[in-house]
């Protein structure tokens, strides 16, 4: 009898990933699944784990950086309907987790298809992060960049530089930084120190992925104005507007490829003699 | 005294052979699974969430035990009239008592003990720090459940292991919300605020005994705070343990 059922069990055991080979195989190995949040509010939430709001909060944590990248990857609309939920009820379980707050707020805030394109979302869950951790320089420090950066507040978001430089440890250019802001606010090169800062600090993975992008994205733009000054340039020399990019090789004006840091080629409009990203590159943002 | 160890000792064993330490294989598979894919998952957020598991797991596998154990080492002695014979013996009623408490408390603390050498291995086998913080956090742990005991034995010296259970539940969750009691005017302005303080301090406050969260972000709890939760962590659990012995002592076997 007991050989018998062992046997049964040996041959059913291989059954199992077999039949669940067949379902992946008919249903796709990922299957986008329907996300839903049986609770809204961290308070709540919070109420249902007395003494366990730490791992409570990892648990909505991971949760938030699987449902983000399952969206991202797999969802059709991308409209990171969950993200701020699940952001909030993160940082009310455990309020001193500052990753949550700028990962959220990164994504709340850069436009679709990276992220929610809800930068006002995203300098709200900033402020609350701040407010929760009044001596961090760093959230401080984001919240000034999004001001800038999302909504071209260069008043705002020098002021609020200026608090975060007021912070003990706080980084010595945060004061440099906020009067350069004030100097020539819209300027492209603050956003490059920003960016840059974010790159900086960001550890592996993909909020620096998310700023080495921002940063490329803002070299194809310099390098599109610069051949656009060449193509004025020769323009000038020869008394007619060049027809095609590579005019410009010739003349030897240019010696690089007339790509964007994507890899992508620039367009070129000979009627404007205007230099532009393509919309299909990985570097074309809507300005 | 040597009666009183005798019965201790006799606990632990009989706790072993009851397959409780088993917890411990399901807490070094957690770690382990835990400490290789939080890297990957987590946004380096994985040594916070790591010591936040191993703390958890300490504290809920800690109290599960103190629970279910601790509601049977007395009752189920009546039930099963094992009690009667060990009486019959040189071994008084405050003996056995205790004596069962303090077996138990070693298999808690050795328990504790192995979780968090886990723990500490976990965490240096993923490339992090030694953080002897740590210990900062177990040690009211540990204290929680020894007052969690205390009162699963306080209620099964009256009644059934199953409804033992339930109360020191209750007990434990009721402590757990010690703040919400204390600010239950703030929810429900009608509460007069002497019925709402007497609750609280009527209340044993199991948050006194958490700080895992602190811990988590690599702070230590300060000498002066653990010593005054020392205090009241072995005053509730001296009380506690006098009102399960009168209430014991005042048992009728006949």
């Amino acid at each position: 009898m007991r050989r018998g059922l062992a046997l049964l069990l040996v041959l059913l055991a291989p059954a199992v990933p077999w039949s669940q080979a067949q379902i992946d195989r008919r249903a796709g190995a990922f299957r986008a699944q329907e996300e839903i949040l049986y609770l809204w509010s961290g308070a709540h939430v919070k109420r249902l784990f007395p003494g366990f709001e730490g791992l409570a909060a990892d648990v909505y944590w991971l949760r938030t950086v699987q449902y983000f990248g399952g969206q991202r990857l797999f969802a059709a609309n991308k409209r990171f309907e969950l993200l701020r939920p699940l952001v909030e009820i993160t940082t009310t379980l455990d309020p001193r987790l500052e990753m949550a707050y700028r990962y959220g707020a990164i994504f709340l805030s850069e436009p679709s298809p990276l992220g929610a394109g809800r930068p006002r979302e995203g300098i709200e869950v900033l402020e609350a992060g701040a407010r929760n951790n009044p001596g961090s320089w760093r959230l401080r420090q984001d919240l000034g960049f999004f001001h800038y950066i999302y909504l071209r507040e260069a008043e705002r978001a020098a002021a609020i530089l200026n608090e975060a430089a007021d912070l003990p440890g706080a980084a010595f250019w945060l004061r440099m930084l906020a009067a350069d802001l004030l100097a020539k606010g819209g300027a492209r090169a603050n956003s490059r120190r920003m960016w840059q800062q974010m790159f900086d600090q960001a550890e592996a993975g993909i909020l620096k992925e998310n700023a080495r992008l921002r940063l490329q994205i803002l070299d194809s733009r310099d390098l599109a104005e610069r051949l656009e000054g060449l193509v004025a340039e020769l323009e000038r020399r020869t008394g007619r507007r060049p027809a095609r990019l590579e005019e410009l090789r010739e003349a030897g004006l240019w010696g690089g490829p007339f790509v964007d840091a994507g890899g992508a080629p620039f367009g070129y409009d000979a009627r404007e003699g205007r230099v532009f990203i393509e919309r299909t590159s990985p570097m074309w943002r809507p300005d | 005294m040597s009666r009183l160890v005798a019965v201790a000792a006799n606990t632990f064993r009989e706790t072993v052979r009851e397959r409780v330490l088993y917890n411990l294989v399901f807490f070094a598979v957690l770690m382990t699974l835990s400490g290789l894919l939080l890297g990957q998952l987590s946004i380096r957020q994985d040594e916070k969430i790591l010591k936040d598991i191993g703390l958890a797991a300490m504290d809920l596998f800690g109290t599960m035990i103190a629970v279910f154990i601790g509601t049977g080492l007395v009752s189920k002695e009546i039930e099963r009239r094992s009690l009667y014979p060990l009486l019959a013996k040189p071994l008084t009623r405050g003996e056995f008592f205790l004596g069962k408490f303090a077996g138990l408390a070693f298999t808690l603390l050795v328990n504790i003990a192995v979780m968090t050498a886990g723990l500490v291995l976990t965490l240096l086998a993923t490339g992090r720090g030694l953080s002897p913080e740590l210990v900062t956090a177990v040690y009211p742990i540990l204290l929680g459940l020894l007052l969690v005991v205390a009162f699963a034995m306080l209620f099964s010296t009256q009644t059934s292991a199953a409804l033992a259970a339930v109360f020191t539940v209750g007990v434990v969750v009721a402590g757990r919300f010690a703040d919400v009691v204390r600010n239950m005017r703030e929810v429900a302005p009608g509460v007069p605020p002497w019925l709402a303080e007497t609750v609280y301090t009527i209340l044993p406050n199991f948050r006194n005994f958490d700080f895992k969260d602190r811990v988590a972000y690599g702070e230590a709890v300060p000498a002066g705070v653990l010593a005054w939760v020392t205090v009241y962590g072995v005053v509730w659990i001296a009380i506690v343990l006098v009102l399960g012995l009168l209430s014991f002592r005042s048992r009728d076997f006949q």
